[in-house]
């Protein structure tokens, strides 16, 4: 049991810290976001970085990474309110396409490693809610191909992707389908959180087969995905609370600094308990991400359930000890806030996984479980 | 980062597990499952068992007996104990006077107390709580004046945790009034034999003496008895609750108490009871987030590598699941908690239960457990030393 990292990730941590101070300034992602949230630009930056290979097999042209290496990343991505969508792209899409057949991977793979491509997961529909299994979006074999039809929402930087992982309904179970973006409808919009997202209407759109039982590849993928939003939480909240800390030792009122006042004092302690218990189940949410599917599903939900609660606890409370300021546009302490509070809803919300966990209760708890 | 254990210390566990369950007494762990009534006895027989084994000191060094394990290890050995229904040991002699002996105390200091210790024959208490001095605890007014070779003691301790059966007390004692109150304290080992000592039981609001007030009416006590030098016992204290870390946060007991409340909710059909469901699996979501916390802490104690300073946070959050762990049992039981029959939480009590016999300790455990947010430092003062620390001012 070790819970050090290597210097290998450490230094792949601050390679990423470092292009953060030169090259992602909040003036430059204010003024994104202000623009509508097109990151396309930045994804590529990270792609120079080499960040798009890091999941993806060495035989495909990437450098086939694990899930700490994932995890150091994102929370250095976190900790620089990042807006590309390097976890849809670079992270939850390979594990889409791991499901492929050979020629689909070699199509594709390569070029989300060196970020020519950007394929993103198409799966949010109006009656799923947070339900993988239920999808209404069919697909059809047509010959010697598949077509799919139905209507994917809130589609993660869906306009600037250029194809799509689509779960679909055929007659024997939920099916994963590739579909460029020519084929579909797309109409983008701009997101709370400062990136673009995209509604996408698929009318007997071609569509290449990565799966006809696809149903435990899209839970393994969305669980990839988890754990990349509990470690982007883990790296917003760091920096929230310290810019927080910051705040509360500069800010005087009465004469003092508020940090002296011990109704404040008590809460930035309570945020310091949510940020480490956050931090402690990013640990283990991508430390299970390896386990058996009945174990992995139980522990990333169990995560989910605790960066949900800490995500939210600490975005409310740092805003409330800024006061007035935390409560500005300018100010960037707003911007953590409403990213913390989009990831409590992304794959998931914590009353969802919090059923998850109440449905896979066992006799035994504990972190192993 | 890797959250297996070696097979080395796996190898570990299935020795400690098999040592556990050959020589932890049935008789005791039926009553810890059950949550009856365990007398001095007991505790005793169970601290006796250990010693013979060299384990009652668990966390000790080599050369002072100890199997000089290191903190997973410790942890593992802890984790084995509690899941198999071991009672708790009484942390006084181990765990908190002996390391200070051990750092600050002479010689003759460590040969006369340790053994003793070990063996789990000598039973400690602490007196350091005082009815004016909880808190802020170095305003403590027992005095401890000394006349040729011995301290004369004069003044109350109080809240001392099983002091009732307590061979030795170890005490912090003003020896001077100079200067700041934290700079005039003596830790002092006191015979709860002498002639002056009056111990008097607490009967707490479960309707268990569990603590006690204790009585110096000028107690004569050796010089030879003073740890380390006069006046720096403050710096003594400071050690042993440093010392005090992940064992704080009591979270194999949270494990085996979650199973339990999971039997009782089975038993009373409210495991089935969406609403009630959730509360236990968001319960079983803050204890895993604990023991990943408590395991990052041996994991930063054993490499050195990373300095993870949250003792404060593991009592808060331990304790604070200790309550709920025990809230969630009595809701369980609902309405059949209500009836107080002192005698129904006796091993082999003949009468009558009312509901059933899982449901005649919960009221009383919850009660009891009120208790976990206020000691060994409340949660209040925990969060001023967390947020000194996060503040840095």
């Amino acid at each position: 049991m070790d819970f050090d990292f290597t210097d290998d990730q450490n230094s792949l941590r601050d390679a990423v810290a470092r292009w953060v101070g030169k090259g992602f300034a909040f003036e430059r992602r204010h003024g994104l976001a202000k623009a509508g949230g097109a990151t396309r630009a930045v994804y590529g930056e990270l792609a120079e970085l080499g960040l798009t290979g890091l999941a993806v097999p060495e035989a495909h042209g990437g450098m086939g990474f694990g899930a700490v290496e994932a995890m150091v990343v994102m929370e250095e991505l976190g900790r620089g309110l990042v807006n590309a969508p390097y976890a849809q792209g670079a992270l939850v899409a390979p594990a889409l396409l791991a499901a492929a057949p050979d020629d689909l991977q070699a199509a594709w793979l390569p070029k989300i490693a060196e970020g020519s491509a950007l394929v993103v997961l198409a799966q949010q529909e109006r009656a799923a809610r947070y339900r993988l299994d239920r999808v209404e979006t069919r697909a059809t074999q047509t010959g010697g191909g598949w077509t799919v039809s139905g209507t994917k929402s809130v589609v993660p930087a869906g306009d600037e992707a250029d194809a799509f992982v689509v779960p679909a309904a055929h007659g024997g179970g939920i099916g994963l389908f590739l579909v460029e973006k020519a084929a579909a409808q797309v109409r983008g919009y701009p997101t709370q959180d400062g990136a673009r997202a995209a509604e996408v209407v698929l009318k007997d759109a071609p569509a290449s087969l990565i799966t006809v039982d696809g149903l435990a590849t899209l839970e393994h993928a969305v669980d990839v995905g988890i754990a990349a939003a509990c470690a982007e939480g883990v790296g917003l909240m760091d920096k929230l609370v310290a810019l927080t800390v910051d705040y509360m030792n500069q800010r005087k009122q009465f004469g003092v600094p508020i940090a002296s006042f011990q109704a404040l004092r008590h809460r930035i302690a309570d945020v310091k308990m949510q940020l480490e218990l956050g931090r402690s189940m990013s640990y283990f949410a991508s430390l299970k991400l390896g386990e058996p599917a009945a174990q992995r599903r139980r522990a990333l939900s169990q995560a989910k359930v605790q960066l949900g609660n800490s995500m939210r606890f600490v975005g409310q409370q740092c805003i409330q000890l800024h006061g007035g300021i935390g409560v500005t546009d300018e100010y960037v302490g707003s911007h953590y806030f409403k990213r913390l509070t989009m990831l409590e809803m992304t794959f998931g919300d914590t009353l969802h996984h919090l059923g998850e966990v109440s449905a896979r209760m066992t006799d035994q708890a504990g972190v192993f479980a | 980062m890797d959250l297996r254990f070696t097979p080395e210390e796996e190898t570990f566990r299935r020795d400690i597990r098999a040592w556990v369950a050959t020589n932890l007494p049935k008789e005791i762990s039926h009553k810890v499952r059950h949550a009856q009534r365990l007398t001095r006895d007991d505790m005793q027989r169970w601290a006796r068992i250990l010693g013979q084994q060299g384990w009652h000191g668990w966390g000790w060094p080599k050369q002072f007996g100890g199997p000089g394990w290191n903190a997973v290890q410790r942890h593992l050995f802890e984790e084995e104990c509690a899941l198999a229904g071991a009672p708790r040991v009484a942390p006084f002699g181990p765990v908190m006077v002996a390391p200070v002996i051990m750092a600050f105390g002479s010689p003759e200091q460590q040969q006369r107390h340790l053994p003793g210790i070990m063996s789990g024959d000598v039973w400690w208490s602490q007196g350091y709580s005082e009815p004016g001095s909880g808190s802020d605890l170095a305003s403590l007014k027992t005095r401890a004046e000394r006349r040729g070779n011995v301290y004369i003691v004069n003044g109350q301790k109080t809240w001392t945790t099983l002091g009732q059966y307590g061979d030795w007390i170890f005490c912090l004692v003003r020896t001077s009034s100079d200067g700041k109150p934290q700079t005039g304290i003596s830790f002092l080992l006191v015979d709860m034999k002498s002639a002056g000592v009056t111990v008097r039981p607490i009967v707490m609001l479960d309707g268990e003496p569990e603590v006690n007030e204790v009585f110096f009416d000028n107690v004569e006590v050796p010089a030879e008895n003073l740890v380390g030098e006069e006046n720096k016992g403050w710096t003594y204290a400071k050690h042993l609750l440093a010392h005090e870390r992940t064992n704080i946060a009591d979270v194999n007991r949270a494990k085996r108490e979650l199973e339990r409340l999971k039997r009782i909710a089975q038993a009373e059909g409210v495991y089935d009871d969406a609403r009630f469901r959730d509360q236990i699996a968001l319960l079983e979501v803050d204890i895993v987030a604990l023991e990943m916390m408590v395991l990052r802490v041996l994991s930063a104690e054993t490499s050195g590598k990373q300095s993870l300073d949250v003792a404060g946070l593991l009592k808060i959050r331990g304790s604070e699941i200790q309550q709920r762990y025990a809230e969630l049992m009595m809701l369980a039981g609902g309405p059949y908690t209500r009836a107080f029959i002192h005698e129904a939480m006796d091993a082999g009590w003949q009468g009558d239960h009312v509901g059933s016999a899982l449901l005649s300790p919960l009221a009383g455990t919850y009660f009891n457990m009120r208790k976990t947010t206020i000691y060994g430092g409340s949660n209040e003062v925990q969060r001023n030393i967390v947020a000194q620390t996060v503040l840095g001012s």
